[in-house]
């Protein structure tokens, strides 16, 4: 195959850029079908200034380069969503040579609105008949010429699950794309009296600024004139257009009743379901779905909230259980073998001691900190892909929108909150399953006040150390304490930041798909490569700062000297009326930034200083390196096995009773019930960790709401606590 | 009588949309269009939203959007 390429390349010397775009329909399979065409030339982002994903490729075939766009999923192209905007703009501004239209042909009048409106752009269309096996299977019948012919526009079977009729589908969208003026969609009738009111419309548009023909299609502008769509309107920027606009649509709406955007509306589906009626013949005895089976059961009155609550826990389990190995795994290979080569090379060009810390201590650990959330990043992004290409994802939101509303968020917020127990990042990532701005932000803002796994550490020093009689109860009085506020800060956020009509809930609910596996592996390799390249930076930032905070001055012995301690000791009057005042405890947190886990390690650095452990015993050999590295990978197979199979319980977050024994006698001395209380209630709420944070900033383009986050966190921990110490003291308990 | 006092496996024939701007264009790109037959499927387990079949596909409304829309019982 290759080496034919690159014997035909030569022959075709003429190189031009044939610029594709794929619409389509949510659940239409575009998403599939775009990554069987384009596999891992695919490059994921964002559109600018949204949190909208970008998909795009670039690659040659038969000598012809193509670059692929793949617009977000719709059902329209109205001016409503952030999701329409992008296509709709993207379509009129940047004129694509050739569309793609992904069009589920099991659900095809409503596919068929979308399409329609394509049309209205006067680019060429190729319509992907995609689901077709399922089509077939139904006994469903197409008349695909009559459907050509109808529509003005080559279309394709496709499935896209298989990469069946895909050759196809690009053979065809190069050929419209190479002869725009043969493949010119089909001007379709909207009646006479809305294409009587377009047409003199755009006469009188076109009089007063004839240059507007060449920069919009004339039809498509007109109809936006008349359904006043406030977007065009301000661009196009004509004085006395819009009172134009309003006449002629004020003149359709007393002669049929009904307002323009109605109108059209009505004008599009009649024309989707004539051509439906047309094209598609179904059998005469409909069977039950699959899909109607399984829902009686899944969305069933009694059945639904415990089926949906297994699921629940099994993708919790499934994440966390499965990841949490391999990211013990990694942190064993940077902390083990990679820091002692590290140390090596650096003792190779005579490098002095404070560097090997600062790569070793800074850099590394920097690194090995990203590291371990990768496998769990990798993990979460599978599941949630699962999810959302079966179709369940839908359901959960159905069954869960009624709770979740009554605090102002959306159905789809249950997951990624849920997820928030194990880890906050990737359930900062998973908000990206809430189409609307709104619901995302707001479900992104409570995660952090969902207790992660990494504050369990903190958690276990101290209930260890104080309630080890109750230590059930007042570990669950934690995380119970998180969900409380949760709920109250997602009422105070409605009614404040978020004031205002809630969005709307309407929401398909598409048949039940086994998602492809090369979608699901493309889709999670993505996610997980952008995490690595984008969150890393910061994170690796901060790792090496907070090195420097806790060695400079050159030279310090104590920490209490380092500027680390110095910030303790300025900042710890703040802690004063929280019970623990010390710059020690206000150090730990300041080092808590980086992961809330480090505030133990913190402490012990802090409280019981260790003699400097110079490498002991003999240096180990590459060979033994390897060998760890080996094992310690093994090992994490082994244990996702026993992880998943073995327990009920959540492995990864049963506490860890490492000995510090040490450490609980010191803190005994230093905390009492009381202030240990408050301090494990300030690491449970405030500022999420810098990876939080950098998840915060990458998954919605800016720092406002990790800002917003920070803020009301920061406030709330210091209420809190102050609450709780103050009012136990004045209540004299565990004083 | 509105689509949100349907129960399920009842029919209706929609006559009118209440809502207005987004809400309106968005219920109307679904589907839902004044003529239009639609089936309450379920409800969910919690008292809402429901479920509806509309045009040959599923579609869930929460019970205030679903009371915008005006019905009249189809047997």
């Amino acid at each position: 195959m290759k080496t034919q390429m690159a014997a035909v390349r030569p022959l075709v010397a003429v190189e031009r850029t044939v610029r594709i775009a794929v619409a389509g329909n949510p659940n239409s399979g575009k998403s599939t079908l775009i990554n069987s065409l384009a596999g891992s030339r695919l490059h994921v982002g964002n559109w600018p200034g949204v949190t909208v994903e970008k998909k795009e490729a670039a690659f040659e075939r038969r000598g012809e380069r193509i670059a692929l766009v793949d617009l977000p999923g719709t059902y329209s192209l109205s001016p409503y969503t952030e999701e329409e905007v992008i296509a709709r703009d993207y379509l009129v501004q940047e004129r694509p040579d050739v569309i793609i239209d992904v069009v589920d042909v099991t659900n095809l009048e409503r596919n068929l609105y979308l399409t329609v409106q394509l049309l209205e752009l006067e680019i060429p269309v190729v319509v992907a008949l995609n689901i077709f096996d399922e089509a077939e299977k139904k006994g469903y019948r197409i008349d695909v010429p009559a459907m050509e012919q109808a529509l003005g526009v080559r279309i394709v079977p496709t499935v896209a699950t298989k990469g069946t009729g895909l050759d196809a589908l690009l053979e065809a969208a190069t050929a419209a794309a190479g002869d725009p003026s043969r493949y010119r969609p089909r001007r379709l009738h909207y009646g006479d009296d809305i294409e009587a009111a377009a047409k003199s419309l755009m006469a009188e548009v076109l009089r007063r600024s004839p240059g507007l023909a060449e920069t919009y299609p004339e039809r498509w502008l007109a109809f936006k004139l008349l359904e006043g769509d406030r977007r065009v309107i301000e661009e196009v920027g004509l004085s006395g257009i819009e009172p134009l606009a309003a006449k002629a649509a004020e003149h359709l709406l007393s002669a049929h009743g009904e307002d323009v955007e109605s109108l059209m509306a009505d004008a599009r589906y009649a024309q989707a379901a004539g051509l439906t009626r047309e094209v598609l013949a179904k059998p005469d005895v409909r069977k039950v779905e699959l899909t109607e089976k399984i829902d009686r059961i899944a969305l069933n009155r009694f059945l639904g909230i415990p089926i949906f609550l297994a699921a629940m826990w099994l993708v919790f389990k499934l994440t966390f259980d499965v990841s949490a190995p391999f990211a013990d795994g990694l942190a064993t290979v940077t902390t083990g073998p990679f820091t002692r080569w590290t140390r090596v090379l650096v003792g190779l060009v005579r490098g002095p001691d404070w560097l090997v810390s600062l790569v070793t201590d800074g850099v590394i650990a920097g690194v090995g900190s990203v590291l371990v959330f990768v496998p769990v990043i990798f993990a979460m992004m599978f599941f949630i892909t699962f999810l959302e290409g079966s179709g369940y994802m839908a359901r959960a939101a159905f069954v869960m929108d009624r709770a979740m509303h009554s605090m102002g968020l959306h159905g789809k917020s249950f997951i990624p909150m849920l997820l928030g127990f194990g880890c906050n990042v990737p359930a900062i990532y998973a908000t990206r399953t809430l189409e609307n701005p709104r619901d995302k932000a707001l479900t992104a803002l409570l995660i952090p006040l969902m207790s992660c796994g990494a504050r369990l550490p903190v958690y276990v020093l101290f209930v260890g150390a104080f309630f080890s009689s109750r230590s059930g109860t007042v570990l669950w009085s934690l995380y119970v304490m998180g969900i409380v506020l949760a709920v109250l800060m997602g009422i105070l956020f409605k009614r404040t930041l978020f004031r205002g009509e809630s969005p709307m809930f309407i929401m398909e609910l598409p048949p039940y798909r086994m998602p492809s596996g090369r979608s699901l592996m493309i889709h999670t390799w993505e996610k997980g490569k952008h995490f690595l390249l984008k969150a890393g930076t910061y994170i690796l930032a901060v790792s090496v700062l907070v090195w420097f905070l806790l060695n400079l001055p050159w030279g310090v012995e104590h920490k209490k000297d380092s500027y680390m301690g110095t910030i303790g000791q300025a900042i710890a009057p703040v802690f004063k009326p929280l019970g623990f005042g010390t710059w020690e405890a206000a150090s730990s947190l300041v080092a808590g930034v980086i992961a809330k886990e480090i505030v133990v390690g913190t402490m012990g650095e802090i409280y019981v200083p260790e003699k400097k452990e110079t490498p002991a015993g003999p240096p180990s050999s590459l060979s033994e390196d390897l060998r760890e590295i080996g094992t310690s990978f093994a090992e994490a197979g082994k244990k996702v096995f026993t992880n998943v199979f073995s327990t009920a319980g959540i492995a990864s977050l049963s506490g860890k009773g490492e000995g510090r024994e040490n450490l609980r006698a010191v803190m005994a001395k230093t905390y009492t019930p009381l202030s240990a209380y408050a301090f494990m209630t300030f690491v449970l709420l405030y500022m999420p960790c810098v990876v939080a944070a950098a998840a915060f900033k990458h998954e919605f383009g800016t720092w406002k709401w990790f800002g917003v986050a920070f803020v009301y966190q920061t406030v709330l921990a210091w209420s809190m606590a102050f609450i709780i110490y103050q009012g136990g003291t004045i209540l004299g308990i565990g004083g | 009588m509105n689509l949100a006092m349907l129960k399920p496996g009842e029919k209706g024939r929609v006559v009118g949309i209440g809502a207005i701007g987004p809400l309106k264009r968005r219920l109307m790109d679904m589907g839902v269009l004044v003529g239009e037959e639609i089936r309450v499927e379920k409800i969910a387990p919690l008292g809402d939203p429901i479920e509806l079949t509309i045009k040959g596909y599923n579609l869930s409304l929460r019970k205030r959007e679903a009371e915008g829309i005006a019905v009249e019982v189809c047997r």
